[in-house]
């Protein structure tokens, strides 16, 4: 494949040490010795220039390339660049990393021609979750850019009674999600009209993110959750993080120095406290007892200063440190010097769009309870004999296609949908049937 | 020269006087118009229309002098509010105390009574200086119910066209929630705004006399007549609280109560809120509404005091007493001002309830006065965030209405309302004591509590000689003065007096 990478920063390398091997790389950046540093180390063409220019895109061959990577450091530069691709060579697919959510919601909406969108801030966001874990909501993986979620329940008593206990044909369940299976006993049930959710099973749902939201507000019932976590910094990463916790249930507690920041912060996210603090005055960590945290986040723009926080904070008694970490060696030192965990958004931006680039069509699979059950992405054959069948039709067969991504969108099927050829469907089944289920899509 | 003169002090002068009387005398002269409606009532009695006629030909004569000798195009801005609509509050109420005197009405035969009487409509207070209010005739006691209306009316558009623009009291912050997008193109201009709110308070009006009438014409009520109808109507949508009866609503049936109920509490929602559930054919907005939601508790909490007083007092019994528990609290509370039956014989508790129900009131951008739900709303989270900072003082916490994050300015002026407001009203009773002290009027100190809290509140009736079944017509003429006074300060908000009151209004 003929690669296009704009930017030779720490994402672009990363990627293009990735790529480099299989594919054939341009590199293009403004920065002659990042560029020269970057041929040195590896076997790629390099062209020096704005990317967002015709005559530098040209020179790099966008008319033959089969991929092109904008990640740069600025949105726009990218996100220009790779409308202008589009135009120029419109077989050419685009990936384009943002460090803007809202970019991610626009291309949702398909405001924005571009292939693939990665935002650093909800890859960072995703990761600090799964390192947290939320134990009574898990959410197990996140399909077609978060469009689909599924999540795994603890089911306690609490859980609001309009749901747990009726019939599900009478249960008041969110739009957009299916109950795609109960597990009460170790044995999974599927989840026909005359089941019932009932406190003590496990259940799995798969749904939008709003509808993943609603669900755990049922489940969470009226108790309040106590466990919470301090994000300390409160920029683009540290807000993106605390809104994610935020929706998944956790109490969520924001330290930052600036002060008008730390308003709008405050603004913007009702359900966090906010406090204007500089997170390093070991009395106010004590006053606040920062001790109580379930987790700490540091998202401060300074490694060193994310560093010696999180020293303070373990100090102060915080069980899980984690650090969001800019430069790539302080991976190394944070780790070693007992932050427990460093996480760098440029890393997990690069992995994210490398596994993109190898291959589009990528199946993700994920395993419940040990390898009993699995999630599976399957695009539809043409010669499916289920193509065209309403849902409500398709057999049972210890499975269930809890969504459709369709064009890139998702679709949660009611009883008169059907399935289409080239449909994703993201479905729940038990291992033993996993080939059965491959065979008939 | 003296042109000179004339010119260089107007220069030095902050404020565009010429231009605030020609918008004053414009709007006194159209004011005249309201002279109609009791004209054609008179005419349909066969009573004089005259006292009606002249009064409208002095107003219209009065307007048209004030434009005459301000000629020119000034055009009036922010400033110049403040002066227009204290000042036009003043100048309406004589209109309306005009036909009283011309009618030479006994009991209005003084100036003070008749301009009391007129005040206490224009500023939808409700309260009365007349005995005997029978012995009105069909004409004038419409005139009284109608100047209430009107005055409503005028409160209308005040709260949502100027006290808004003049940020009074963090009202402009205060609007229970930004307009949703089919709102917001409907009113893009404060007249647009205005027009709605008026068509709304026509349509309640309407439905409220239509609502009386059929519980006249199916015989639930055989007092009420359409007369009847159109009068409390008139009197409950502007939560004025004026009578044509003495007795106030007592007189009639528990049906003819149990509408006035809800004309009361509607009334005293937000036209706004209102507004919007009704375009959308929703009543989502009011459960949403977090105004609306303490405003509903509040009528709950209040009338299940009293209705559980008048219960154990034996004052009442069953049905009988939930209905006036919650007539009179609703009353109350919206600064209507109705009573159902005289709660000036209940006991000490169902009047210290009513009296602090006239402080809560009803919701902004409603016709009712006094502090208002959402103002007490603020003041509540304002309090329990500088408890929270004690314990927490890095903590930043914005406060929220409906969603929507408050800016600590309206803050600021909520707050500084409510102080001025209760000064007011502190200052008020003094004033009432003192006369007390002097004359040998027979007005106990909770009486006077009642009777400045009831006037500064826009409600009406107060305790004891003032009581709903009473009058305030043995009062002196200083105390009527005093509580005039307070009717007027209460119905503007206080500030844009307040702010006449600043070296700084009048300087450049």
């Amino acid at each position: 494949m003929r690669i296009i990478v704009l930017g030779a920063g720490q994402v672009g390398t990363t990627i293009v040490e990735a790529l480099h091997d299989e594919h054939d790389v341009t590199v293009v950046d403004m920065h002659a010795e990042r560029l020269s540093t970057l041929a040195h180390r590896f076997d790629v063409r390099v062209v020096e220039g704005n990317g967002t220019s015709r005559r530098v895109l040209q020179e790099a061959g966008v008319a033959r390339a089969d991929l092109m990577i904008a990640c740069t450091s600025r949105d726009e530069a990218n996100i220009v660049a790779a409308l202008f691709v589009k135009k120029l060579a419109p077989e050419t697919q685009t990936i384009v990393r943002t460090t803007d959510v809202e970019y991610l919601e626009i291309w949702r909406e398909r405001l924005l021609e571009v292939d693939f969108i990665v935002s650093s801030e909800l890859e960072t966001a995703h990761a600090v979750s799964h390192v947290i874990g939320v134990p009574a909501a898990r959410q197990t993986d996140v399909f077609a850019n978060g469009q689909v979620q599924i999540v795994e329940f603890d089911v306690e008593e609490q859980a609001d009674p309009e749901v747990v206990g009726p019939a599900l044909r009478d249960a008041r369940i969110p739009r957009d999600a299916k109950v795609a299976a109960i597990i009460r006993g170790g044995e999974m049930r599927l989840p026909r009209g005359d089941e019932r959710i009932l406190p003590g099973d496990r259940i799995i749902v798969i749904g939008s993110p709003q509808a993943a939201r609603e669900w755990s507000e049922i489940m969470a019932g009226r108790s309040q959750r106590v466990e919470d976590v301090v994000i300390f910094g409160a920029g683009r990463i540290g807000t993106a993080v605390a809104r994610l916790l935020l929706d998944e249930g956790l109490g969520v507690r924001i330290i930052e120095a600036d002060r008008e920041r730390a308003l709008v912060v405050a603004e913007e996210l009702s359900g966090a406290r906010v406090y204007n603090a500089t997170g390093i005055d070991p009395e106010f960590l004590d006053r606040e007892r920062i001790d109580a945290a379930k987790a700490a986040v540091f998202a401060m723009r300074d490694d060193p200063k994310n560093y010696y926080a999180a020293t303070l904070a373990k100090l102060h008694g915080v069980e899980l440190t984690i650090a969001i970490v800019h430069d790539s060696v302080s991976m190394e030192v944070f780790e070693r010097a007992g932050v427990d965990i460093a996480i760098n958004p440029r890393a997990l931006t690069a992995e994210e769009i490398v596994r993109f680039a190898h291959d589009p069509r990528t199946q993700q699979v994920a395993m419940l309870e040990g390898d009993r059950y699995e999630i599976l992405d399957i695009t539809v054959r043409d010669s499916s004999a289920l193509v065209n069948t309403p849902f409500r039709e398709l057999p049972m067969t210890g499975s269930l296609i809890g969504a459709i991504v369709r064009n890139g969108t998702a679709i949660f099927p009611r009883g008169d949908d059907v399935l289409l050829p080239g449909d994703r469907a993201i479905l729940f089944a038990e291992s033993s049937r996993v080939h059965d289920v491959e065979k008939a899509l | 020269m003296t042109a000179a003169v004339a010119s260089a002090r107007r220069r030095r002068l902050g404020v565009d006087l010429a231009g605030s009387i020609n918008l004053i005398g414009s709007l006194i002269k159209y004011f005249s118009v309201a002279f109609a409606l009791p004209v054609v009532v008179a005419l349909w009695y066969g009573e004089t229309p005259w006292p009606f006629l002249v009064g409208g030909a002095i107003t219209a004569v009065f307007g048209g002098m004030l434009e005459l000798v301000s000629v020119g195009k000034e055009r009036i801005g922010a400033r110049e509010g403040y002066l227009v609509v204290s000042v036009l509050w003043l100048l309406v109420a004589a209109a309306c105390a005009l036909p009283y005197l011309i009618a030479d009405e006994p009991q209005l035969s003084r100036p003070i009574d008749a301009y009391f009487e007129a005040m206490s409509g224009a500023s939808t207070t409700g309260a009365s200086v007349l005995v005997d209010i029978e012995g009105l005739n069909h004409s004038l006691a419409m005139w009284r119910q109608f100047t209430a209306w009107l005055g409503g009316l005028g409160v209308i558009v005040l709260a949502v066209a100027v006290l808004q623009r003049l940020r009074i009291g963090g009202r402009h912050l205060l609007q229970a929630e930004a307009p949703g997008p089919e709102l917001d193109s409907l009113a893009e201009t404060v007249r647009a705004t205005a027009r709605q709110f008026i068509l709304l308070y026509v349509a309640l009006t309407v439905a409220e006399i239509a609502a009386l009438s059929i519980v006249g014409w199916t015989g639930l009520d055989d007092r009420m007549s359409f007369y009847e109808a159109v009068g409390h109507s008139f009197s409950t949508i502007a939560t004025a609280g004026f009578s044509t009866q003495a007795r106030s609503i007592e007189p009639f049936a528990a049906a003819t109560q149990w509408v006035i109920v809800v004309f009361m509490i509607l009334a005293g929602t937000n036209f706004a809120l209102m507004y919007r559930a009704v375009l959308r054919r929703t009543p989502r907005p009011f459960a949403r509404d977090e105004e609306f939601r303490v405003y509903m508790f509040f009528v709950v909490a209040g009338s299940a005091i009293v209705c559980a007083e008048l219960l154990s007092e034996n004052i009442f019994h069953g049905a009988a007493a939930v209905r006036h528990a919650v007539f009179n609290a609703v009353s109350m509370m919206t600064t209507t001002g109705f009573a159902s039956a005289d709660f000036n014989q209940w006991t000490a508790l169902t009047a210290l309830t009513l009296v602090a129900l006239m402080f809560v009131s009803a919701s902004a951008g409603s016709t009712s006065g006094s502090i208002k739900v959402v103002r007490h709303v603020v003041i509540y989270k304002v309090l329990r965030r500088e408890l929270e900072q004690t314990l927490h003082p890095e903590l930043v916490s914005p406060l929220r209405i409906n969603r929507r994050v408050l800016d600590e300015r309206a803050v600021r002026s909520v707050i500084a309302f409510a102080l001025i407001y209760v000064g007011t009203f502190a200052l008020g009773t003094l004033a009432l004591l003192l006369d007390v002290a002097r004359t040998d009027v027979s007005v106990s100190a909770f009486d006077a509590i009642a009777a400045s809290a009831s006037a500064i509140g826009n409600v009406g009736p107060g305790f004891g000689l003032a009581g709903p079944m009473g009058s305030f017509a043995p009062y002196s003429d200083f105390a009527k003065g005093v509580l005039v006074t307070l009717m007027w300060l209460g119905r503007l908000e206080i500030i844009p007096v307040a702010v006449l009151l600043t070296r700084s209004y009048w300087r450049n």
